[in-house]
């Protein structure tokens, strides 16, 4: 018997929220964002006026994005790289296949890029004999955990200093420690080495520019640095929507990004790329390729009310600011983008009716969109997509009988008034109590108390 | 051409046609606030990120006495400042080179395949040793993205790097490392 993506999510989310280790690592992680969030945008001369410039420019390059697309690969070709575009996650990945054994390529090193999660590559370069290894730190925990990541940015926020010294010392075979420096200089001496030997280097990008045909990549370790400088071979899998018009655009996005990723503000690196070596300089990869993905991005640009969705620049804000992400964490979503934003664009990347469901794990309180950088609407979002779940009959009878009999209750005082009456009664004897059961397991259930509010305002109400 | 690229930009075409909610406009007041002393600024910014700043021509001999392998950009500036390079790029313990300009408003410095010698020198070494001058700070991102337009608009380099302190990792517990990948330690010294 298959689960299917909502038992699944029902299944995890349960058990996690009732994990009181795991929300103890969450809060103490997220409380020291916020703190260093709250410095960064202090930084800026008006926050919300930032906003407003980044809505402005991603809208302008959503909503031209033709334009954008055919201006930023003309720039590409130019400068000396290819561009190669991809429909699906399997067009993607095969065109890195057919380019690594072109290449002759054994080893591939790959800096954190959430849109090769999305396809799936390190699967399909293991299952073609390729070793592909993640080179950022949390990525590399994930990797030899075999696990995805927790976070968008933060991959392995749900883990403390001790889990990970425990994945090193049983599949690393490294002595036990304490400390996060030695964890740290563990991976960057065995990272070293593949880097020296490595054939490909993969990235993702977080923007590309399209008036000078340039990739940009936000990173703190060094390691996209390494991956675009010493391997043979530099391939960037890049979504449509990364598109920024102008070079000067960065000014502000990448102060914007990183205040809102991890509160610094700008990443210890961030890179351009326009091309391969040329002439005369002394280094570099001999070819450089982007992959321009869709995967479903053209599905939700077709949706003018969530087309704002694709604004996003992945910076993880409305994770780290969202309630249900902080109980249920982040292996519980079991989408490649996790939280609100994920919430909002896996109905649309992957199957509408099999991820109806995540919807409805928000508790609506608007958070999200009070945090995003680029002012997704994403609260109205998650509502729009309960909405078109309704009008596509993904919901069932049971729900569509209950909601009508609710409706119908609620039209009538004495209607209302009779129901509130049996409610109380079963609750008071404790038979309402085994429908509550996936509520009440976990948690205490009050008293109702034997006089309704409606009762005493009779008896105590103003009188006039 | 592969059909992919018509079929991809014909879906955006389509899905076009349907005009989206415009947002709010911005007003035009600046982004950031003005940076007033370019240079204290630039000090203050990059001193708290754990960059060092190398004061003086005794200071800068009293540094390099710690390092035995050196490599450099070859550009003159730094020629004049640290002499010749004496180990490969994969075997220094230091790596020197020039710069495009220094950022006051977040204490960057910016590098490029051609001011910096190539992609690795700036990266790979386990020290890296900018050499400057005070003439290139300017005060924000914004200044330095018109410079770099101004300077590269007919051919860009193949790769840049806006450098911010040294290389780092908070993915363990939010817990600061540095080193992660990159140089461990990042000194500026301004040459006269």
């Amino acid at each position: 018997m298959t689960t299917s993506a909502f038992e699944q999510f029902t299944h995890d989310a349960t058990a996690k929220t009732a994990d009181l280790r795991h929300r103890a690592v969450i809060q103490k992680n997220i409380a020291s964002y916020d703190a260093a969030v709250a410095r960064g945008k202090s930084r800026f001369a008006d926050w919300q006026n930032a906003r407003s410039h980044a809505a402005a420019v991603k809208w302008e390059t959503i909503n031209h994005l033709d334009r954008y697309l055919e201006q930023f690969e003309a720039n590409v070709l130019a400068n000396g790289g290819h561009v190669f575009w991809a429909e699906t996650a399997e067009d993607a990945r095969a065109h890195v296949l057919q380019l690594a054994r072109r290449h002759g390529v054994q080893k591939v090193v790959k800096s954190k890029s959430m849109t090769t999660e999305e396809i799936h590559l390190n699967d399909a370069l293991e299952a073609a004999g390729i070793h592909a290894v993640e080179t950022d730190l949390g990525e590399y925990i994930c990797q030899i955990r075999g696990e995805p990541p927790y976070h968008i940015v933060t991959p392995v926020m749900h883990l403390t200093k001790a889990d990970i010294a425990q994945t090193f010392q049983e599949k690393l075979g490294t002595p036990p420690t304490d400390s996060a420096e030695e964890l740290a200089m563990i991976a960057r001496a065995r990272l070293r080495r593949e880097f020296m030997t490595a054939d490909m280097g993969i990235t993702g990008a977080n923007f590309a520019i399209a008036d000078t045909g340039m990739i940009a990549i936000t990173e703190n370790e060094g390691n996209a640095r390494l991956s675009f400088s010493l391997p043979r071979v530099h391939v960037a899998i890049v979504g449509i929507e990364k598109l920024i018009p102008r070079f000067e655009d960065l000014a502000l996005f990448w102060p914007l990004l990183s205040t809102s990723g991890t509160g610094q503000a700008i990443t210890a690196y961030s890179s351009l790329i326009g091309g391969p070596r040329q002439e005369h300089e002394v280094d570099g990869p001999r070819e450089f390729h982007v992959i321009l993905l869709d995967n479903g991005r053209t599905r939700l640009l077709a949706d003018a009310e969530q087309r704002d969705a694709l604004h996003c620049i992945r910076c993880g804000a409305c994770l780290n600011t969202c309630p249900i992400y902080k109980n249920i964490g982040g292996h519980a979503y079991n989408t490649t983008y996790q939280g609100p934003i994920g919430s909002v664009i896996t109905p649309h990347l992957r199957d509408a009716q099999e991820w109806s469901h995540l919807a409805y794990a928000s508790s609506l309180c608007g958070s999200c969109t009070d945090v995003c950088p680029v002012r997704i609407d994403l609260h109205h979002h998650l509502l729009h997509n309960r909405r078109n779940a309704i009008e596509h009959k993904f919901d069932n009878l049971i729900q569509r009988f209950l909601f009508r009999a609710w409706l119908w209750t609620m039209q009538s005082p004495v209607r209302y008034a009779i129901a509130a009456k049996l409610g109380n009664f079963a609750l008071r004897r404790g038979f309402a109590q085994a429908f509550l059961k996936p509520w009440t397991a976990k948690r205490e259930f009050p008293m109702p108390p034997k006089q309704s509010f409606r009762d005493y305002w009779r008896q105590h109400g103003t009188g006039a | 051409m592969e059909p992919a690229r018509d079929n991809i930009l014909d879906r955006v075409r389509a899905a076009l046609r349907v005009e989206a909610h415009r947002p709010l406009a911005p007003t035009s007041a600046p982004i950031f606030p003005a940076v007033s002393d370019p240079e204290a600024r630039f000090r203050e910014e990059f001193v708290a990120l754990k960059g060092q700043i190398i004061e003086n021509a005794e200071a800068l001999r009293m540094f390099l006495k710690g390092f035995t392998k050196i490599t450099t950009d070859g550009s003159e500036l730094v020629g004049k400042a640290v002499g010749e390079a004496n180990a490969s790029v994969h075997e220094c313990d230091l790596g020197v080179t020039g710069c495009d300009c220094l950022v006051a408003q977040t204490g960057s410095i910016i590098v490029s395949t051609l001011s910096a010698g190539g992609r690795a020198l700036s990266v790979l070494p386990p020290t890296h040793l900018v050499i400057a001058r005070r003439q290139q700070i300017v005060p924000d991102l914004a200044n330095a993205m018109a410079l770099l337009r101004k300077r590269y608009n007919k051919r860009w380099p193949s790769a840049l790097s806006v450098i911010t302190g040294p290389s780092r990792t908070a993915d363990i517990e939010k817990i600061l490392v540095m080193g992660a990948h990159g140089p461990k330690q990042l000194a500026v010294y301004f040459a006269e």
